[in-house]
């Protein structure tokens, strides 16, 4: 992560959303919103005196809702930049005008509450899409496994918050209702994933994996404790996966094949209660807590940025790749490349092997001087547009402009409007032609004559 | 006169085991404007591309019509051919008798044959239209925006940067590292993730 900021030529805007895409492969402009942070980070030392001292404690969420932070924070002790910003929506001096106390104590006067939002633009000649993931929202669709009431039940993701030495309990494994340390811990896989009556159609292909490293990890931190693990099937396509799935199942992780059919409470446990498909019989678990492995699904807010950028989603939102065997790294818009869990759920080493790939690409592209364009494109027939822009109008890719034309008409020069096609921004898609009532617009290689002359072979 | 060439693909059975190619051949061959046509059983090897490049020398060929699988797969690799052999690479016409015809018309062999040759028919008759067509040239800004902090973000940034390029990396959240850096000790190596 710190190698990313620190490189020379990497410009890193973080806080930052783009606005505005426009141009095409090779010359793009992008408007992009820094947010407003409150704290001047060019003389911030992160020195964090700040945010022990800020009296607003709000709910993390870094931390899945298991921790706290402050109105002034970082999101965690490795966060790069390694220096805090204001959370407006609940800091005190936003709120009520009153408190200030950050500011009274940072020693450096980094504290600057008038700090407005900054709008950049930058020319770029490729864009690469690395938005990532969510979870889906398994409280809406479960109510076999509370909705969400019963607090020990978590998903992976919060797991790993627990797990990680810097997270919210430094590492300890607990029930969230009581802070006790679990003994038995119940995983359900595909929870969300491979069930379309639920979820989501797909396998989401890193669960498999991640429970069992849940497995793992519970068996290895906390003595005397058990794994239960309910499943559909164990998928480890991977290097070095499977043999990571028997080294769990050699310390004692117990793997049921088998659906969750409900959990409710007993006592200060949970039971979960499902059925082992192998055996065929139901089982009932009693449970101090219960993971889920919940399906990925696209980041919040991508099919808003797939829209700016201007390519598109797939059937579950993710974005769509040119070929989802040969071209997994791009877009159908030229000069616009994929990377990780954007494009389909996937984990590390994949994401790592996709985005060298898509670096590749950009590399290819960026090291040419000058780009061979597609000559399949729309052109105009000047002297039969009426200038009625209904071509513009449906076209995708902004690609259609209005011009101004002289021409003669009875010995008077006339001042006249037409459409014009960037022949940069012009994908060939054809929507303009068939939008043309004078039929003034032509796709090079499928113009109108030649189409007709397609019809005619097959049906005169 | 148009002298247009006709290759018929076999993409070994996929074509050849469901659509009467000897046939289509004869009947494509009294399509007006057709010079010349054959067969093959793998148009995009290189023998195949080699049976193009020199029928257009031979024959005289002024367009070509390949008659194969879907052009998303193989229309780049007959333009090079083409253009290896002195045509306009635009002066290609693709119909794709694999998808559009002998995998979806497996169980009807002797109507899969007939709608190939209409859709080699199409082909001929647009090929007879097509012209050449030529590409222009746009400038290349040599510096790469990414969306997105997280691994393949800083991944796919340190890569380009590594090759001598700009980067601008923008992320939405205050700090970079996304989802990976929630993440403890990641499979299978069980390293750290930040």
């Amino acid at each position: 992560m710190v190698a990313a900021v620190q490189h020379p030529n990497i410009k890193l805007l973080t806080y930052s959303e783009v606005e505005e895409v426009s141009g095409y492969i090779g010359n793009f402009e992008v408007a992009i919103r820094q947010k407003a942070r409150y704290v001047d980070h060019s003389i911030c030392t992160g020195c964090g005196t700040c945010w022990e001292k800020c009296p607003t404690r709000v709910n993390s969420e870094y931390n899945l809702g298991m921790g706290i932070r402050k109105a002034i924070y970082i999101s965690f002790p490795q966060a790069v930049p390694n220096k805090p910003l204001i959370d407006r929506e609940n800091c005190r001096w936003f709120t009520s005008g009153k408190c200030g106390v950050c500011k009274k104590v940072c020693q450096a006067g980094a504290v600057d509450y008038d700090q407005q939002d900054e709008l950049l633009s930058v020319k770029v000649g490729a864009i690469v899409m690395a938005t990532g993931y969510d979870l889906f929202n398994w409280q809406q669709a479960y109510g076999e496994y509370g909705y969400g009431r019963f607090p020990d039940v978590i998903t992976g993701l919060q797991f790993e918050r627990m797990s990680n030495a810097s997270g919210p309990t430094e590492g300890k494994i607990i029930r969230p209702s009581d802070g006790a340390e679990p003994k038995d811990v119940v995983f359900i896989k595909c929870v969300g994933s491979r069930d379309i009556t639920k979820g989501k159609e797909y396998c989401s292909r890193t669960c498999c994996m991640y429970t069992a490293k849940h497995a793992h990890q519970v068996l290895e931190k906390i003595p005397d404790s058990r794994a239960f693990i309910f499943y559909m099937d164990v998928r480890t396509p991977g290097k070095a996966y499977e043999e990571f799935y028997q080294r769990t199942l050699h310390e004692g992780a117990n793997y049921i094949r088998g659906r969750v059919s409900k959990i409710y409470r007993s006592g200060s446990k949970l039971m979960v209660r499902g059925a082992d498909t192998l055996l065929g019989v139901p089982v009932e678990v009693e449970a101090d807590l219960v993971v889920l492995a919940t399906a990925m699904g696209p980041a919040a807010g991508s099919d808003k940025i797939a829209q700016k950028v201007g390519f598109s989603i797939d059937k579950d939102g993710f974005f769509q790749e040119a070929h989802p065997k040969l071209r997994p790294m791009e877009t159908n818009t030229a000069g616009v490349f994929l990377a990780g869990a954007c494009q389909g759920p996937k984990d590390i080493p994949d994401t790592v092997a996709q985005a060298s790939g898509a670096a590749v690409k950009v590399c290819a592209l960026l090291s040419k001087s000058e780009l061979a364009t597609d000559p399949m494109i729309s052109q105009v027939n000047e002297s039969i547009c009426s200038g009625c822009l209904a071509c513009k109008a449906v076209c995708p890719y902004k690609a259609i402009e209005e011009k101004s034309i002289s021409e003669r008409v009875g010995g008077k020069a006339v001042e006249r409007t037409v459409a014009s096609v960037n022949m940069g921004l012009c994908q060939g898609c054809g929507s303009c032609t068939v939008a043309c009532l004078p039929g003034a617009l032509n796709l090079k290689g499928f113009t109108n004559e030649q189409l007709l002359a397609e019809v005619d072979a097959i049906c005169l | 006169m148009k002298r247009t060439g006709v290759f018929i693909c076999w993409c070994g059975s996929n074509i050849g085991g469901v659509v009467d190619i000897p046939a289509a051949l004869e009947e494509v061959s009294k399509f007006p404007g057709v010079a010349y046509a054959t067969d093959y059983k793998y148009m995009c090897s290189e023998p195949g591309q080699e049976k193009i490049i020199n029928a257009i020398k031979e024959h005289k060929l002024d367009r070509v019509v390949v008659s194969a699988c879907s052009p998303r797969l193989h229309e780049n690799t007959f333009r090079k051919a083409i253009q290896r052999a002195g045509l306009n690479p635009y002066m290609l016409e693709i119909a794709n008798i694999r998808e559009h015809c002998s995998w979806v018309h497996q169980n009807d062999k002797e109507k899969a044959t007939l709608k190939a040759i209409d859709l080699i028919r199409r082909a001929v008759a647009k090929a007879g239209k097509i012209e050449p067509l030529y590409e222009s040239s746009i400038s290349v800004k040599k510096r790469v925006l990414v969306i997105g902090g997280g691994i393949a973000g800083m991944q796919a940034a340190l890569d380009v940067a590594e090759a001598g390029y700009e980067v601008v990396l923008v992320e939405r959240e205050g700090t970079v590292g996304g989802k990976m850096a929630m993440l403890d000790k990641t499979f299978p190596t069980l390293d750290c993730s930040a």
